[in-house]
């Protein structure tokens, strides 16, 4: 989860310098995937937009597993309207929605592609916290009479860890949603490079005009859903 | 009932919304019709995953969800099937037709959709696994063949999902694509439609959610 979380300090990085009079050069020593039309180094816009992607979705897996403890704590009595929610893919609701608006802002995107993923996770975090409640402990902590600070302070840990085991899954749903987004032209706007946007630019010439900045990309995608993949199956 | 209730509820919300879709086109445009074509081609790959997904299941049985090799498939989003599609496909052979989309719809949904069915099947050790392969082959159908309509039900809006990606990166028209327009369109009327069959398919999977309450 750590180092899933380090890349939310990409979101900060600038973006690269603009030079459309080095655009398209075959990839050299000192540009080894050559540099995009704007003329950008190729390998550190694959690096940064990588980059900031992870951290986009990290960020929003944040936000979701969040939402999702408010969800498996108090949402008890929601379960048919979290069910009706949870049948509808985040990704049917947000494409026509990005469509509808002409796209979405970075900020947009987060809090809806949160707020979507929080009913998706909200089965797995109810589980965890139903047997908490369940025990002695919190028996004895109400028994006790803790107020909800203190009862905060112990257990926001322990709370946090039970989500965390679902970091994973929450961050790589975040991630292709948002490249998904990107690669249909819907997704945040030029200000905001990922690994999506890079597809979208390069995919429609890779047949035809195939440049090593697109395979990298390609590329990219398939080592993160590799990177990914549970060691044992999910 | 009460969830029954709650879930109408969210979708009649659904139903207002997609109503009172805000927003006009600048340009009074007709709704578009219903492509009939895209039907065939659509119900096709559907088809085919609603009939190769249990197959495999069947043949691979519970243990199938710790294969490090089905994880891997499954991992990738859609988006990175069409992608190697479209890098792939010899730009001599034209755009890549509807044997390329359901080969690619294949690789974005098979995975995924067998380990949900072998995660539904029940432990065989150690029954029905002493009673021999022929036991074991048939609890393995009549719980497969018990989930599969409510799998359907639970799993088609995923399913339509990845037709929508796979169409616009191939530029193929779809039902996806379609729900996507009705949209743009603000074709509110259609939209509804598509809620009110979206919202019957959530009710007809209701029973799985139930039991894996």
């Amino acid at each position: 989860m750590r180092w899933r979380l380090a890349f939310l300090g990409a979101l900060l990085i600038p973006d690269l310098g603009l030079d459309p009079f080095r655009g398209g050069l075959l990839p050299a020593f000192r540009h080894p995937l050559g540099t995009d039309d704007l003329g950008r180094d190729a390998l550190l816009r694959l690096l940064l937009a990588s980059a900031r992607s992870l951290g986009f979705a990290s960020a929003c897996a944040l936000l979701a597993l969040a939402l999702g403890l408010l969800l498996g704590w108090h949402g008890r009595q929601l379960r048919g309207g979290l069910s009706a929610l949870r049948s509808l893919p985040p990704l049917l609701f947000l494409l026509p929605l990005a469509a509808a608006a002409g796209g979405l802002s970075p900020a947009a995107t987060w809090l809806l592609l949160g707020a979507l993923l929080a009913p998706q996770l909200e089965p797995a975090l109810r589980v965890r916290l139903d047997a908490f409640r369940r025990s002695s402990a919190w028996a004895a902590e109400r028994t006790l009479g803790a107020t909800w600070p203190s009862t905060l302070r112990r257990w926001a840990p322990w709370g946090w860890q039970q989500a965390a085991a679902l970091f994973p899954s929450a961050w790589l749903a975040a991630l292709w949603s948002e490249a998904t987004l990107s690669t249909l032209g819907l997704g945040p706007g030029p200000g905001h490079d990922s690994l999506g946007r890079l597809l979208a630019e390069e995919l429609p010439r890779l047949g035809s005009d195939p440049s090593p900045l697109g395979w990298a990309a390609l590329a990219m995608v398939l080592g993160l859903a590799w990177r990914s993949a549970p060691a044992q199956g999910a | 009932m009460r969830r029954l209730a709650q879930g109408l509820l969210i979708w009649g919300l659904g139903l207002g919304l997609a109503l009172g879709l805000p927003g006009a086109v600048w340009k009074g445009a007709a709704p578009p019709p219903f492509p009939w074509e895209a039907l065939a081609p659509t119900a096709l790959a559907c088809g085919c995953l609603a009939l190769l997904a249990p197959c495999l299941a069947w043949a691979g049985g519970p243990t199938l969800t710790g294969r490090r090799p089905l994880a891997l498939l499954e991992a990738p989003p859609a988006l990175l099937w069409g992608g190697l599609l479209l890098a792939l496909w010899p730009a001599t052979w034209g755009p890549p037709g509807a044997i390329a989309y359901l080969l690619a719809f294949l690789a974005a949904a098979l995975p995924s959709e067998v380990r949900w069915l072998a995660q539904a099947l029940p432990a065989e050790h150690p029954f029905p696994a002493a009673w021999g392969p022929v036991a074991v082959g048939r609890v393995r159908r009549i719980v497969l063949a018990r989930l599969w309509g409510r799998w359907l039900a639970a799993r088609l809006p995923l399913w339509l999902t990845a037709t929508l990606v796979l169409e616009r990166m191939l530029g193929r028209p779809g039902l996806g694509t379609d729900w996507l327009t009705r949209v743009a369109l603000r074709d509110r009327r259609g939209l509804a439609v598509w809620v009110l069959v979206l919202a019957l398919l959530w009710a007809c999977s209701q029973g799985w959610e139930e039991a894996e309450a």
